[in-house]
């Protein structure tokens, strides 16, 4: 076995740890600083990785480092090192343990790394459980405060029972096939005594989907969005709205596309899956409309964001997950600059309610700008990458118009009618920045004192700006970057 | 005496609705999280059965995983709910309700 392979992982699993080592030493106003070591470690370990990596398909038994595993492995390492410019500027807000914060990111982080690159049902499991347990824990991280507990609970009772549902689609899909190798799964179906157990293995395989749904946040595993994003602190939040939704996704491209390929030829899968993504975008478009809270309205247009994500998915070939991986990356920035700006934000107040943005355009022009920039991403306006983002979902799913009993249309109308609403409630928000009348409960006028940003998340609104703006401008090199990671996915599709 | 693979099959399901059923009916944290190991080990039951009849060990390495993987929840689940326990002196989850829309 190959070690360095997997050296990203064991990188990661090692600053994770070294972080909680080197704590022990640091007297207690310097451990904010950590996330340096952290940030730096990543890149190097990243770079290092990256640089040994050599194109040629390589695997060891259960992990496989393709073009796909290394597009989400940057995307992850990305989203990481904004979530650790982030924790930083709040930790003045973290009573104790922030190491410990900077410590269990890396542990999710190499929990995304292995998922990225799973070809085999036990990577798949492990993986998903150390995201998720990390998850448990950094949910409920602030657990003085009642809101961070509760939404802990109910994203362990809800992720568990998710992840049963899951490791039983696993047991009936090694019932009827006998391994729980990816490729071996796929082979084993051509055989003509496959072909009677195939009942077993796609209920199988939907239990697996529907884990997976669970950490996208789509119906009907959506119910824990709202209520998580709220009551999480602003990193975590960030982070599950990022690198935990990404993990949900390549995991469902390698279970469709490499472990059961059969269920493609299924005429009930896009049926099934366009529902779903129909389903989703209402349901998050309709609920974020009267949201005043900004991180349950931002929860609410990530579960829209999981629905335009299926959109893709449900085009089941390589230029649907093209626009898919390119999403991600432009909805990466546009949600790591607008949790960035809220924690910066509702610090002096505490509160999340969208009012504390009033006037923020005169206590601070920068921030207002890249929020601004941000939800504008979000929403779908040219010339940011959130727009290319949308565009290359739509211009995908256009391609699918022509297919026999196809769903598509009705789908199509509704991520239209989705990114209209959408409008409405984001741009509530950037009204607020510049019109809002300020706390409407005090009745008195907004603050005007300037707000200045700390270092950590300065930095990270310049990275997220320059990629904003960069995605949309100049796509072709992420495009082609994920057009290579995907080329090869549904290839044996006609 | 033989078993065979039906029967094992049948009390997996079972076991696992009876888990699930538990998650949802019940309202106390730690009953529903009897209900959740439950789920698992109806799974664990249907690897190790299918493992058995298959002769075919790699079912039964993740179930090994699975146990460790059950285990460490286990342990974040219960600090969870004592945690809240401390704070609100219930485990009933219609007490969670400080978040609405």
């Amino acid at each position: 076995m190959d070690i360095s392979l997997i050296s990203l992982e064991v990188g990661v699993a090692l600053i994770g740890i070294i972080i909680l080592l080197t704590d022990l030493w640091t007297p207690a106003e310097n451990k904010a600083r950590l996330g340096w070591i952290a940030i730096g470690g990543l890149i190097t370990v990243f770079c290092y990785n990256f640089s040994t990596f050599d194109q040629a398909t390589a695997g060891i038994n259960g992990y496989s480092k393709d073009g796909l595993a290394v597009y989400f492995q940057g995307f992850f390492v990305m989203a990481a090192i904004l979530v650790i410019l982030l924790t930083m500027s709040y930790a003045s807000r973290v009573s104790s343990g922030i190491s410990e914060l900077y410590a269990l990111i890396c542990f999710a982080l190499v929990g995304m790394c292995f998922a990225a690159g799973a070809s085999n049902f036990i990577m798949l499991f492990v993986a998903v459980e150390l995201i998720t347990t990390s998850f448990y824990v950094l949910t409920s991280f602030e657990r003085h405060r009642l809101r961070s507990l509760e939404a802990g609970i109910k994203y362990l009772i809800m992720g568990a029972t998710s992840s049963a549902i899951m490791v039983f689609g696993i047991a009936l899909i090694y019932g009827t096939t006998g391994t729980l190798d990816f490729n071996e799964v796929s082979r084993s179906l051509l055989t003509p005594a496959g072909l009677s157990m195939q009942l077993l293995l796609h209920l199988g395989a939907l239990m697996v989907l529907g884990g997976l749904i669970f950490k996208l946040g789509a119906i009907p595993f959506q119910l824990w969005v709202p209520d998580v994003y709220q009551g999480a602190p602003i990193p975590v939040t960030a982070f599950l709205s990022s690198g935990s939704k990404a993990a949900g996704i390549v995991l469902i491209f390698r279970t469709l596309a490499e472990a059961c390929p059969s269920l493609l030829d299924q005429e009930w899968l896009p049926k099934l899956l366009s529902i779903t993504a129909g389903i989703t975008i209402l349901y998050g478009s309709l609920c974020a409309l009267r949201q005043r809270n900004l991180k349950r309205l931002l929860g609410y247009s990530s579960i829209a964001s999981a629905g335009y994500i299926l959109l893709g998915i449900v085009c089941l070939d390589n230029i649907g997950s093209q626009a898919v991986l390119f999403y991600l990356s432009g909805y990466l920035f546009g949600i790591l600059a607008a949790f960035t700006i809220i924690s910066v934000v509702s610090e002096e107040s505490g509160d999340e309610d969208i009012s504390i943005l009033a006037n923020l355009h005169q206590r601070s022009p920068f921030m207002a700008t890249i929020l601004t920039l941000a939800i504008a991403s979000l929403a779908g306006i040219p010339p940011l990458a959130g727009f290319l983002g949308k565009f290359a979902l739509l211009r995908s799913a256009f391609g699918k118009l022509n297919d026999q009993h196809s769903s598509m249309p009705w789908l199509i109308g509704i991520a239209m009618l989705g990114i209209v609403i959408s409008l409405y409630y984001y741009f509530k928000i950037i009204r607020e920045i510049y019109w809002g009348p300020g706390l409407y409960w005090k009745e008195k006028k907004p603050s005007a004192e300037p707000l200045c940003c700390p270092r950590a998340a300065e930095i990270a609104l310049l990275i997220c700006l320059f990629a904003l703006i960069g995605l949309g401008l100049y796509p072709e090199p992420i495009l082609s970057l994920a057009g290579e990671a995907t080329n090869n996915l549904f290839s044996s599709r006609p | 005496m033989n078993i065979d693979l039906e029967q094992f099959l049948i009390v997996s399901i079972i076991l696992f609705c009876i888990g699930l059923l538990g998650v949802v009916v019940r309202r106390n944290l730690i009953v529903m999280y009897m209900g959740l190991e439950l789920m698992l080990n109806a799974a664990n039951l249907a690897l190790v059965s299918f493992s058995h009849f298959r002769d075919n060990l790699d079912g039964q390495i993740l179930v090994f995983f699975i146990i460790t993987v059950a285990a460490a929840e286990v342990a974040v689940g219960l600090a969870l709910i004592v945690a809240l326990y401390r704070k609100r002196q219930t485990t009933d989850v219609n007490e969670l309700t400080s978040m609405k829309l």
